[in-house]
């Protein structure tokens, strides 16, 4: 028996709710004191950090030799995992604007948050390349500006096309944020009567007052800025994918890449924002607001991203043949059965198998499966760089050079560590903003809308 | 039930419709045999351009009443009934593509690679007649397949108002997605790519879809806007869902510009003689011109025509701009096969004209029959109310 | 206490219907001055208030449209012209190559340029004195009702018929909202002490660190460890030799590589004998020749060798090289001259290669056969 009722559009809630009930719930977590479970996972998040800090010590005293990066393998770990956060940053934009332009209203619940895990991901991700030139403290000269050296950075170079990207998507992201943030920080400065929460609320809210005149242009901006955002977070991860691509490295170089970058990036993005949230509405209670419905679109997203992702994967195996070039065929079959068949098997099987699963609608909609599979999946996705990097840097067209790449004791610290900073953030995160927006969830209760009429 | 308030009054397409369709079938048929009988080669390659044009409508238009159904959009669903007649051109697929076909030796170089020429003969187990042959009419049937299920739950829709109907047609859709991804792909490499042999790229699959999107979607708003200014679907259909339309179209010229940036740049930029080969031969003589023209025709003239919000919701706009982007979509595919046939020189007289000429004239009375035998508007189907009410 | 300023009435609504409702009733009524308050943008809204369209969108065109402008005149200026790299093979300007960087810059600068105008130019926020904040109904509109405010300075205003107009939309609490008096005679002064001294310390700060970070912490460990290679420098102490220098002579017997020893010091004459020219005349070496001639030589004893440059007068003349002696000197001799130097001329060993000075010379020939051309020259 069919159990859903296609005449009437879904609520995005759960419920009934008065709006104050809802505000009162969303402002919860920054009312009251943090509690014991909030000072344990600050800890480890800190500690996990502290190996972040101490790997970067050990790397800036003795220099990169301190990581398993060795000619032929030139790029490694840094570079994952830069490509990996950049890739976990893309689906808080993708949420709050692409499914702002499409009117997804199951967006309200997760968008706040989305967009903070995105600006904290990116963050995450502008570490490594700053680490990985070696000297970061000299990175200024990445930005084009008039030097005493009467020396231009090179615009034709991929690298610096990143540079112009991250930095762009960070500060559109923050600016995007900020903007969905103004009306809430209003809402609670309206709530409180603490002398100095009040000062930094109205300090940050600018006074806003909730006028009509000013939610038309609020609106425009929002629309205006998602038109933006769109193309722009498509143009992060293609930029990404460009570092590679546009060498003539075999198996770097193959015009799929842009687009199923992008769909990896969300593919991963989508995992890691699911898995955030799942533990996110079971502490303070959102399971109304954050409701599995929700969830079960997202993991809708990801199956489908996930087979975007595996129809790439299909498509350069076949064109690696296809194409009769020698050197693609090997790279292909190399990594297919080579010395990294290990992490290859890793990624299809985390990335392309297990989001299958999501076929079953029972599966989709229970919390422990979808979170492992997940797990899984962001697994896969760092195995997916790992895999595009290293095999093909490996083994490349000198064979006498061929080696087989060792990650260092350091290199897992940073990895971890970079958990650990990413993780720091969010912990700060929930307790220092609203972390579901107030106003706009308000906006979609059932029966906050003016009734149609057609004068 | 909400969806039975809907008032619906079927109404009969003017006959002049079909006179149009019938006059533009004939005429296009008449060049294309003349065609074939004075430069039987030359009709060939334009048989090409043909085929994968009417695929990008009968398919396309299946892939948008498929999204419909997994999106759960419901905008878009009083107006369903455009995609399923457009789609309903799969059955005429075969017209097109028999002919073809017939003469795969004189398009496709493959079918006898020179014997010293390695790659090809490597690539035989894939680009041999008959595995060729198979695939095409595979994907066909399965098209048609799909074609017949989802269009057979629509129509009965119409009279049971059975909600387990859109279940089933949602499934139906999950299950037709990957198949369309392949399919469309293999389509594109087979038909598209493999007149040029030596040449690949991964994007291809991609970069046709996308075009087959833009086509498709441009084909039905032409006949939904067109339909709804005359009064043909039911009242109270708000600009809100132009608007929609517009902004979907215009989202796929932007993707479609991407696409063809991203596989211009990497081999631009990588400049390997296997790859670059391909461009070049759009790059000299007059098809330069005519490769500039693309990036005019294809992306910026949309683009511009459709960027502010009210020029996407203003009927006569969008209609010019819809047209305008089929236009671009033949123009699209004539610069992917013709330069393959013709160096330097763009190859363009009557004979060119025989297949659009054909195919409008095939739409058009495929349309008028079908709308004279169904109801113009899913009257069944539980969205549709939900679907008139749409507003942003 | 001064009688208090009325800003406005202010009405307030429990659904989002009825604030509709007396939106379009306050636009027949022609109010101008009014606002509508509610927790989040009600669909219709715009329409029920008349509001013009935004034009924001303008904003977003034009610092789009220039910042895709600019980007493309300052990577065309800063790749063609001002310091062209060949990368890659590819031309100085690689439109292709630049998109990426120009589609960056033109969202950045449309986001960036549409919120600023709209926070500032269109709303005129940060704005935390406007009289309706710290009132009851701000606190209410922003929770769970939906408000009306008429101003004061609306040309219809009148209290009477505002306050029944209210009532017949029906809305529920009706207030006069008043002016904060201080914040009406508050003026912003720019030379408060506080202010003053917010900016001394901004820029001692600033200053600071820029200072520190760039004269001093670039030279710390480890931050300078470019300059710290693990190699041995000139004049250093060596600890591998026992006497303890670090800058050796070659072994002995031994030359090093490209070093050929010039035997004829202080013997130009036997140089003149000896030594041949090796290097053959051609264009490319004549070119070289003329280079380094334009470069060293040049200063003193002028562009065509005749002793004419600008140093003449204000130094002993230098001698032209078109005199008899010259011209009969052999390559060998002219070589002994610029290997060892001549009178005040020094030697030109370090800064002209062996095979640079044989082509200086071979030059210095064609300079003096054009000055005295043959008769059969011109055949």
């Amino acid at each position: 028996m069919s159990t859903v009722d296609y005449t009437r559009e879904l609520s995005v809630l759960e419920g009934k709710h008065a709006l104050r009930e809802l505000d009162d719930l969303i402002a919860k977590p920054l009312e009251i004191k943090p509690d014991k479970k909030f000072y344990i996972a600050l800890a480890i998040a800190l500690s996990m950090t502290g190996l972040l800090v101490l790997g970067l010590a050990l790397t800036f005293y003795y220099g990169i030799g301190m990581w398993g990066n060795n000619i032929p393998v030139g790029w490694a770990f840094d570079i994952v995992n830069f490509v990996f956060w950049v890739g976990i940053g893309h689906a808080g934009t993708l949420i709050s604007a692409i499914l702002f332009l499409f009117r997804q209203k199951w967006r309200t619940g997760i968008a706040r948050f989305a967009e903070g895990m995105t600006v904290f991901a990116v963050m995450t991700a502008g570490l490594f390349p700053l680490i990985h030139v070696g000297r970061p403290w000299l990175a200024g000269y990445l930005f084009p500006y008039p030097n005493q050296h009467s020396v231009w950075v090179n615009f034709t170079s991929p690298l610096l096309w990143d540079v112009f990207a991250v930095s762009t998507y960070l500060t559109v992201s923050l600016i995007f944020w900020y903007v969905g943030l103004i009306p809430d920080l209003a809402i609670l400065r309206e709530r409180t009567n603490h002398k100095i929460k009040k000062v930094i609320y109205s300090t940050f809210s600018l006074g806003w007052r909730f006028s009509n005149r000013h939610w038309q242009h609020y609106e425009m901006v929002y629309l205006i800025l998602a038109g933006f955002a769109t193309p722009l977070v498509l143009s992060v991860h293609t930029i990404v994918s460009f570092d590679f691509a546009v060498s003539v490295i075999p198996g770097w170089h193959t015009t799929i890449f842009p687009p199923y970058f992008v769909a990896g990036a969300v593919f991963s993005g989508f995992a890691m924002v699911q898995n955030v949230l799942i533990i996110v509405r079971k502490i303070f209670n959102y399971e109304q607001i954050i409701t599995v419905d929700t969830l079960e679109k997202m993991n809708k997203i990801m199956l489908l991203t996930g087979s975007m992702v595996g129809y790439a994967y299909a498509m350069e195996f076949f064109i690696s043949w296809y194409s009769g070039v020698e050197a693609e065929r090997f790279v292909f079959l190399n990594r297919a059965l080579g010395p990294y068949a290990w992490a290859y098997w890793i990624m299809v099987t985390c990335n392309v198998v297990s989001p299958q699963l999501f076929w079953f609608k029972k599966i989709r909609r229970t919390i422990p499966v979808m979170f492992v599979i997940a797990i899984f999946v962001n697994i896969g996705m760092w195995f997916e760089r790992f895999v595009i990097i290293v095999t093909s840097l490996s083994r490349d067209f000198l064979p006498s050079s061929w080696a087989y790449y060792k990650p260092t004791l350091v290199d897992g610290m940073i990895l971890i560590g970079s958990f650990g900073f990413f993780f720091t953030w969010i912990l700060l995160f929930t307790k220092a903003l609203p972390v579901v927006s107030m106003a706009e969830v308000k906006a979609v209760v059932d029966g906050a809308q003016p009734t149609h009429k057609d004068h | 039930m909400i969806s039975s308030s809907v008032e619906y009054q079927k109404k009969e397409l003017p006959s002049k419709v079909q006179t149009i369709g019938l006059g533009l079938l004939l005429v296009g048929l008449l060049i294309v045999v003349l065609g074939y009988v004075v430069n039987p080669e030359r009709s060939a390659y334009n048989n090409i351009i043909g085929l994968t044009f009417l695929i990008s409508i009968a398919v396309g238009s299946l892939f948008f009443v498929a999204i419909e159904f997994l999106s759960g959009a419901a905008w878009s669903t009083p107006f369903r009934r455009v995609g399923e007649f457009l789609s309903s051109t799969v059955w005429i697929l075969p017209l097109l593509f028999i002919p073809l076909l017939l003469n795969v030796n004189t398009i496709f170089q493959w079918t006898h690679p020179a014997p010293a020429d390695k790659t090809l003969i490597d690539k035989a187990p894939y680009l041999n007649v008959s595995f060729f042959v198979v695939r095409v009419i595979g994907f066909w049937l399965l098209w048609l397949l799909f074609y017949y299920l989802m269009i057979r739950n629509s129509r009965k829709q119409d009279q049971t108002k059975d909600q387990h109907l859109t279940k089933k047609n949602i499934k139906l859709s999950a299950i037709f997605m990957p198949l369309f991804a392949l399919t469309i792909s293999f389509t594109a490499i087979d038909w598209l790519m493999s007149i040029e042999p030596h040449w690949f790229s991964t994007i291809f699959g991609v970069y046709y879809f996308s075009g087959t999107i833009l086509a498709a979607l441009a084909i039905g708003a032409i006949f939904i806007v067109l339909l709804n200014e005359r009064g043909f679907f039911v009242k109270g259909i708000h600009t809100d869902s132009y608007y929609s339309l517009g902004a979907l179209i215009f989202a796929f010229t932007n993707f479609w510009a991407y696409i063809a940036f991203s596989q211009f740049l990497l081999i631009w930029y990588a400049n390997l003689p296997e790859e670059t080969f391909w461009f070049l031969a759009r790059w000299e003589g007059n098809w330069k011109f005519f490769s500039v023209g693309l990036i005019i025709v294809h992306f910026l003239v949309p683009y511009i025509g459709l960027l502010s919000q009210p020029s996407k919701m203003n009927p006569k706009r969008l209609i010019f701009m819809s047209g305008w982007i089929l236009f671009a979509h033949y123009y699209d595919l004539y610069w992917l096969v013709m330069p393959n046939f013709f160096k330097e020189e763009i190859p363009f007289s009557w004979i060119e004209l025989g297949f659009p000429l054909l195919i409008a004239g095939l739409i058009i009375l495929v349309f008028y029959y079908q709308a004279k035998r169904n109801n113009l508007v899913p009257i069944g189907d539980p969205k549709l109310k939900r679907g008139i009410d749409f507003r942003l | 206490m001064s009688e208090k300023i009325l800003y406005s009435y202010t009405g307030i609504f429990d659904t989002p219907d009825e604030v509709t409702h007396a939106a379009e009733e306050a636009v027949k009524q022609g109010y101008t001055k009014y606002d509508v308050n509610t927790p989040y943008p009600l669909h219709g809204m715009n329409k029920a208030m008349n509001l013009p369209p935004s034009k924001l969108g303008y904003v977003a065109l034009i610092f789009g449209l220039s910042g895709a402008l600019g980007g493309l005149l300052s990577l065309w200026w800063v790749s063609a012209i001002d310091y062209p790299l060949v990368i890659g093979g590819k031309p100085f300007f690689s439109f292709p190559a630049y998109i990426p960087v120009i589609f960056e810059v033109t969202v950045l600068s449309a986001a960036i340029a549409t919120v600023l105008a709209m926070l500032f130019f269109f709303f005129k926020l940060p704005n935390n004195a406007h009289p309706l904040h710290a009132t009851d109904y701000m606190k209410k509109v922003s929770v769970d009702k939906y408000g009306i405010v008429i101003q004061a300075d609306d040309p219809k205003f009148d209290e009477a018929s505002v306050r029944k107009f209210l009532e017949r939309v029906h809305a529920k609490e009706i207030n006069a909202v008043y002016w904060v008096e201080e914040e009406i005679t508050h003026k912003h002064k720019i030379f408060e002490p506080k202010f003053l001294t917010f900016l001394l310390v901004v820029v001692i700060i600033t200053s600071g660190t820029t200072y520190f970070s760039l004269n001093k912490l670039m030279f710390m460990l480890p931050f300078n460890w470019m300059m710290e290679q693990q190699k041995q420098n000139p004049q250093q102490k060596s600890l591998v030799f026992a006497d303890g220098f670090g800058m050796r002579k070659p072994v002995e017997g031994t030359i090093a590589r490209g070093f050929l020893p010039y035997e004829f010091q202080g013997q130009p004459d036997l140089a003149g004998e000896k030594l041949i020219n090796p290097i053959p005349i051609s264009k490319e070496s004549l070119q070289l020749g003329q280079t380094k001639y334009d470069i060293y030589c040049s200063p003193c004893h002028g562009y065509q060798g005749e002793g004419d440059s600008r140093l003449r007068g204000q130094f002993p003349n230098p001698p032209s090289l078109h005199s008899e002696k010259v011209r009969t000197w052999s390559d060998g001799r002219i070589f002994a001259v610029l290997t060892d130097g001549q009178n005040i001329m020094p030697s030109y060993s370090t800064q002209l290669t062996v095979d640079e000075r044989w082509t200086v010379i071979n030059y210095v020939r064609a300079l003096q056969r054009a000055l005295n051309a043959k008769e059969s020259d011109l055949q």
